[in-house]
């Protein structure tokens, strides 16, 4: 075990269980190349290479290194390639990675910044709440810029490609959470009995502490106990198994969120088993963040997983066994230990104890620690102070100082309690016996193991058991015998380290947060008594290790300064992430959905311009932008003077099928349906029960029993789900069905239109006769079956044709072949915006909105007012009694004057009175013309309208009726 | 053959062209046959392939009176929620007591779907008997095979998909890559095999997407031969 190895580092040793000693990989830090082994983390890597500098603290700057080696703690944070806050304790090793440090200015070793922990009394707790606001000019111009600077831990990269993150669901009966032994344990149980099992690891392998702890004097127990728990696990086929995979929160009904990777799991289980054990906690002393001085266990993992030697020369101290063994450890690693420092009064019996005594180490019974001793710029302990604990639990004054390099801290460890509180668990401490436990957890969650109290190897495989088979009963899989409960005989694992309260401070309780001992009491002092209160003035736990190692010894703290105990202090509320997680896997794969009508791809090939309207796309214009004006006006030319051709198959589209099918449609809109002709078309429009316009379209008579409605692009969605909803009152024998996307369709408009589609037509005459304004007629075109409607929203000759979607590129490709010689433009939305408005016709949503009356916007052509019934009817006529002041109108302006834009304001002697809805220059009219609000008793033909532009000046018009072109109607009539 | 020479074309026939698609007639329509290596695509298809067969025939029944209609029809009709294979190959999904989905047999014979059609538009107006839905139109039609299939449709879709909580014949009316879909577990001759049919309008978002989710299991696009050879 102590033989130097000739790879991967001077600190290398044989034995390290997770390590490849064949393969080393070079890689680099702060610029310099290292060679560590496959499998090493970036932080057992440099610990090989006498590199214990990993980081720099948040204020102060202090150098800080490996304290748990578990990816528990801020210290090891570095920045891999572009990404910053990469845990060093986590992450691989490869070949060619380049790392860095963080949080330093100029080097790591040499910190320009180092100064601030020298003047570390005039930076209080707080002190940013009361300082920088004088004098005036200072904040902006001095503190701002500097303090942008300097937070914020790591720094993003915001050149940096976009990386590839997703998400996947998982469906468990049962969850497991921890790799250790409890959760093997309980896992395995789980499985045999039947249950569909997820074990949920954050380590690359399984085992947990089995993996590096020292449970017995021959080491023999733990490996046996490992494999046979994976010789379990191994013939379970229902097991899933995620190592490396860090469970984050949990949310109601057991949902948990799981990050392995680049890829957040969403996983739900019937039943969750807590094996989340227990974090080790750090000692407070002075100096007591110092590289060199870690957990026990980190030292350890160091040692029985990466093969790596931890120090040359150790003081170990510990409140309980644990303390023993990994003496034992480090003696077998090679370590000298120089001393064995014991809390208690008077040490156990354990078996590892009596190997310690017999291999000669001196164990100081009832001492702590005082304080640690830096080297020069408190790069790494050199030596800890050590004294007698008095009767008053705090380490005393003198005592002797031992030179080491590593201090290993074997405190006892608190409960992963994280998870457990999240559901809705309580934590509560004895004092006396230093006992945690946590209740209140609902019926389909379960702890198991050191997060439960079983503390013990034996225990915690029998507590794994247990917890499994109380999952497996709420399941209802029967026959499963009940596992023996085993009392814990070491109960007693924890007994915290006394507070040493240095008089020069150092002495830190959040390693994060750079807070030590006197902030927590001085945030107490200041009225800040109870922990959600410090850890909102103080900061304490909202670092990236988000309180594991800072809420007992604050919750100690508190209690002291308050005269109450750590039971009745508690800890702050544990709220989801329970560690870190990149924006990148929250945000997973995007999926936006969009929708493509049939012809998407021709418009495309046209060199349409494609604007989004609500998931579809729809082509604005066609030809480059730089011609877009042009283009809208050739556009809008062609189809005046020639003909043109426009996809409307995002136009919403629904059956209304069955006996009930006009009385449904005679409720729903408001004209009337009733009388309506088979292979006629008229106007929808639909109000809500506040009399407010919300949709409108067209409704085609295609038998006595079916109509074939459209509705609007963005609307069609919430009028379906508003006829289910009123039919489902109403009770009328009719089917409602969303045809959306079944019918392609185009609009082919202008006077060529029809001598372009006749020919096209099989058994449709399109003449004026045969086929007259608003008919609907079935039949063939280009050998396609298809609905055509004669209706004309941009006011001239025009055919509607909708097709079923799979032949809808056919139709484009027909009618766009046979208009060649017709000179037929394909034309977008903007030019249809133009056309429709020189009709005035209006579009709902655009010229109407939440409040809008067909009285405002002169529609009450549409609506029937003999019917007894419509939705909105009593609302209209309770308006109709008291009319807004407000009214729709059409204005113009001169054509060369400046242009308004939509929502431009309506003013009236300096007081708003409505905004512009619609505006645009009309070449046909040669004006500028628009719709828009105005004061009722300014709404008469040849009022005067002034309009507030966005550049702040005011244009003034004239009110118009809003039918601007050929109102007469005589062209889409003829 | 060329699809886009046709009148009825796959919503997606650009992709599959892209992608390498040989066009070839089934019935009376082009469907993409394979991708140049049909034997290599029958073993994809066995671990994780996508077919498109939006052009094939299906069409639904729904309203007061469907299911008794088409039961009198001879359509064996199976729970809510369930599907029944139909013995010219069709599949009868039902979507709700009185909704019915049918989707043809591989082959693209018109068979019962098209029978259906045309019994429907001579039945008697006196008998409740439901109304036709296009569903060839307003549904796109993809069908996923293959051992891991279930893996690809976990990282879309929040349904437990996997062949031993979602048996054979299941349906789940759901979201899949956040957009309406429905879901219908239909094994080919043991293959694991889902039938995933998306509003048409989506379906050019969807077949990027879908390859995306395959591309880690390295599933692919698989063509009509290899979804026949997998039934052999």
């Amino acid at each position: 075990m102590t033989g130097a190895s000739a790879r991967g580092g001077a600190n290398r040793i044989a034995g390290g269980s997770q390590v490849d000693y064949g393969k080393p990989l070079g890689f680099e830090f702060e610029g310099r190349r290292y060679e560590g082994l496959a499998g090493d983390s970036i932080a057992s890597a440099l610990a090989a290479n006498g590199v214990w500098l990993l980081s720099r603290s948040f204020k102060y700057h202090r150098p800080r290194g490996v304290l748990t080696m578990a990816g528990h703690d801020g210290n090891t944070l570095v920045r891999v390639g572009n990404e910053p806050n990469v845990r060093a304790d986590r992450h691989p090793i490869s070949e060619g990675l380049a790392v860095k440090g963080q949080n330093y200015r100029g080097s790591l070793e040499k910190d320009r910044d180092a100064w601030l922990g020298r003047v570390s009394r005039f930076l209080p707790v707080g002190f940013y709440y009361r300082a920088f606001y004088k004098p005036k000019w200072a904040w902006q111009r001095l503190w701002e810029p500097w303090f942008r600077k300097s937070a914020g831990l790591g720094e993003a990269d915001l050149a940096a490609a976009h990386g590839y993150f997703d998400k996947a669901f998982g469906h468990y009966d049962v969850a497991v959470i921890g790799g250790g032994p409890a959760g093997m344990s309980a896992a395995a149980f789980a499985a045999k009995a039947g249950a569909n099992v997820v074990l949920i690891g954050e380590s690359p392998v399984l085992g947990g502490a089995l993996n590096y702890a020292r449970f017995d004097v021959e080491r023999a127990g733990a490996a046996k106990t490992r494999g046979e728990l994976a010789a379990d696990l191994e013939k379970s086929p229902n097991l899933t198994i995620m190592t490396y995979a860090a469970c984050t929160g949990w949310f109601a009904d057991n949902w948990l969120s799981v990050v392995r990777g680049e890829r957040l799991h969403k996983i739900r289980a019937r039943e969750v088993i807590l094996a989340t054990g227990a974090v080790g906690q750090p000692a407070q002393f002075r100096n007591n963040d110092l590289p060199g001085i870690m957990l026990g266990s980190a030292a350890q993992r160091l040692i029985r997983l990466y093969g790596v030697r931890p120090g040359r020369t150790a003081v170990v101290v510990t409140a309980n066994d644990d303390g023993y063994g990994a003496a034992l450890d480090l003696l077998d690693a090679g370590v000298t230990v120089a001393a064995l420092v014991d809390l208690r009064p008077e040490s156990g019996t354990a078996p590892c104890e009596d190997a310690v005594r017999e291999r000669g180490l001196t164990v100081f019974n009832g001492y702590g620690v005082s304080e640690a001793v830096p080297v020069r710029g408190n790069r790494h302990v050199s030596g800890v102070r050590i004294a007698k604990i008095g009767e008053r639990g705090a380490v005393g004054d003198g005592g002797q100082t031992i030179p080491c390099d590593l201090l290993c801290v074997c405190n006892g460890g608190m409960p992963a309690y994280q998870l457990a509180l999240q559901a809705g668990g309580r934590l509560g401490y004895d004092d006396g016996r230093s006992v945690f436990s946590i209740t209140g957890l609902g019926g389909h969650l379960h702890l198991a193991g050191a997060v439960n109290g079983a503390l013990s190897l034996e225990a915690a495989l029998a507590d794994g058991r247990r917890a499994a088979w109380r999952a497996v009963q709420a399941l209802g899989i029967g026959g499963v015998t009940e596992p023996v409960a085993l009392a814990d005989p070491t109960v007693q694992r924890m007994r915290p380290h006394p507070i040493a309260t240095h008089p020069r401070g150092m002495d830190f309780v959040d390693f994060d947060e750079d807070l030590q001992v006197k902030d927590i009491l001085n945030a107490v002092a200041e009225g800040y008594n109870e922990v959600e209160l410090v850890k909102r003035f103080s900061t304490v736990g909202m670092g990236p290790s988000q309180g594991r190692h800072s809420a007992l010894p604050t919750a100690r703290l508190v209690a002291r300064a308050t005269g109450r105990t750590v039971g009745e202090v508690g800890v702050t509320t544990a709220r989801p992430p329970v560690s870190g997680e990149k924006l990148g896997v929250l945000a997973g794969r995007g999926f936006e959905p969009e929708r493509h009508t049939a012809m998407h791809h021709r418009h495309l090939e046209a060199g349409a311009q494609m604007m989004t309207a609500g998931l579809w796309w729809r082509p604005a214009f066609y030809g480059p932008r730089a011609r877009r004006a042009d283009a809208i006006r050739e556009e809008i030319a062609a189809v005046r003077e020639n003909v043109g051709m426009i996809d409307v198959s995002t136009l919403g589209g629904l059956d209304i099928r069955g006996p009930g099918a006009a009385e449904f449609m005679n409720r729903i809109y408001t004209f009337a349906y009733v009388k309506q002709q088979v292979g006629r078309a008229r106007y929808v429009l639909m109000t809500n029960e506040a009399g407010a316009i919300i949709d409108d379209g067209i409704a085609c008579r295609l038998s006595e029993d079916h109509y074939y409605v459209t509705a609007t692009t963005g609307g069609v969605d919430r009028v379906y789900l508003m006829m289910l909803w009123w039919n489902a009152q109403w009770r009328l024998d009719v089917d409602i069905t969303n045809v959306t996307a079944a019918y392609a369709a185009v609009n082919v408009a202008g006077p060529q239109s029809r001598a372009l589609l006749a020919p096209l037509t099989e058994g449709i005459d399109l003449s004026g006769e045969a086929f007259p304004y608003m008919g609907v007629r079935e039949g063939l075109l280009a050998g396609i079956p298809a609905r055509i409607f004669r209706v004309g929203f941009v006011g001239e000759l025009g055919f509607e044709v909708h097709v079923p979607t799979s032949m809808g590129e056919a139709l484009w490709d027909a009618v766009t072949g046979a208009g060649t010689e017709f000179g037929l433009r394909p034309f977008g939305v903007e030019a249809q915006r133009v056309l429709r408005l020189e009709k005035g016709h209006i579009i709902v949503g655009q010229d109407t909105d939440a409040m809008t009356t067909p009285e405002e916007a002169d529609m009450t052509w549409a609506i029937a007012k003999r019917k007894p019934f419509f939705v909105g009817k009593r609302s209209i006529e309770m308006r109709g009694r008291r009319l807004s002041k407000r009214k729709l109108v059409g204005f113009t302006l001169d054509a060369d004057g400046p242009l308004p834009e939509e929502s431009n304001l309506v003013l009236r002697r300096g007081e708003i009175v409505g905004f512009v809805t619609s505006v645009a220059r009309s070449a046909a009219l040669a004006k500028t013309i628009g719709l828009a609000y105005t004061a009722r008793d300014a709404s008469e033909p040849g009022a005067a309208i002034r309009i507030r532009l966005s550049s702040g000046g005011d244009v003034n018009g004239v009110v118009v009726a809003p039918h601007f072109y050929d109102p007469e109607n005589k062209r889409q009539e003829m | 053959m060329d699809p886009a020479g046709q009148t009825r074309r796959s919503f997606v026939y650009r992709r599959l062209a892209e992608a390498g698609a040989v066009f070839g007639a089934v019935a009376d329509v082009a469907l993409a046959v394979h991708y140049g290596d049909p034997d290599a695509e029958l073993e994809t298809a066995r671990r994780l392939g996508l077919a498109d067969l939006s052009v094939l025939p299906r069409v639904g029944f729904k309203g007061a009176g469907a299911a008794k209609w088409l039961a009198a029809q001879g359509v064996s009709l199976p729970e809510v929620n369930g599907a029944a294979a139909q013995p010219d190959g069709a599949l009868a999904a039902r979507l709700g007591p009185d909704e019915v989905l049918l989707l043809g047999g591989l082959d693209g014979a018109a068979g019962l779907v098209g029978r259906l059609d045309e019994a429907w538009a001579e039945a008697s107006t006196v008998e409740p008997r439901g109304y036709p839905v296009p569903r060839r139109e307003t549904h796109a039609w993809f069908v996923v095979t293959g051992a891991q299939a279930a893996d690809m449709f976990a990282k879309l879709c929040a349904v437990d998909l996997r062949p031993q909580s979602f048996a054979n014949h299941r349906i789940a009316q759901t979201s899949v890559a956040r957009a309406n879909a429905i879901v219908i577990r239909a094994d080919l001759a043991g293959t694991l095999a889902y039938h995933l049919l998306v509003d048409s309008a989506t379906a050019d978002y969807y077949l990027p997407v879908l390859l995306d989710a395959m591309s880690e299991f390295t599933g692919g696009l698989v063509g009509h031969q290899a979804l026949q050879a997998l039934l052999q």
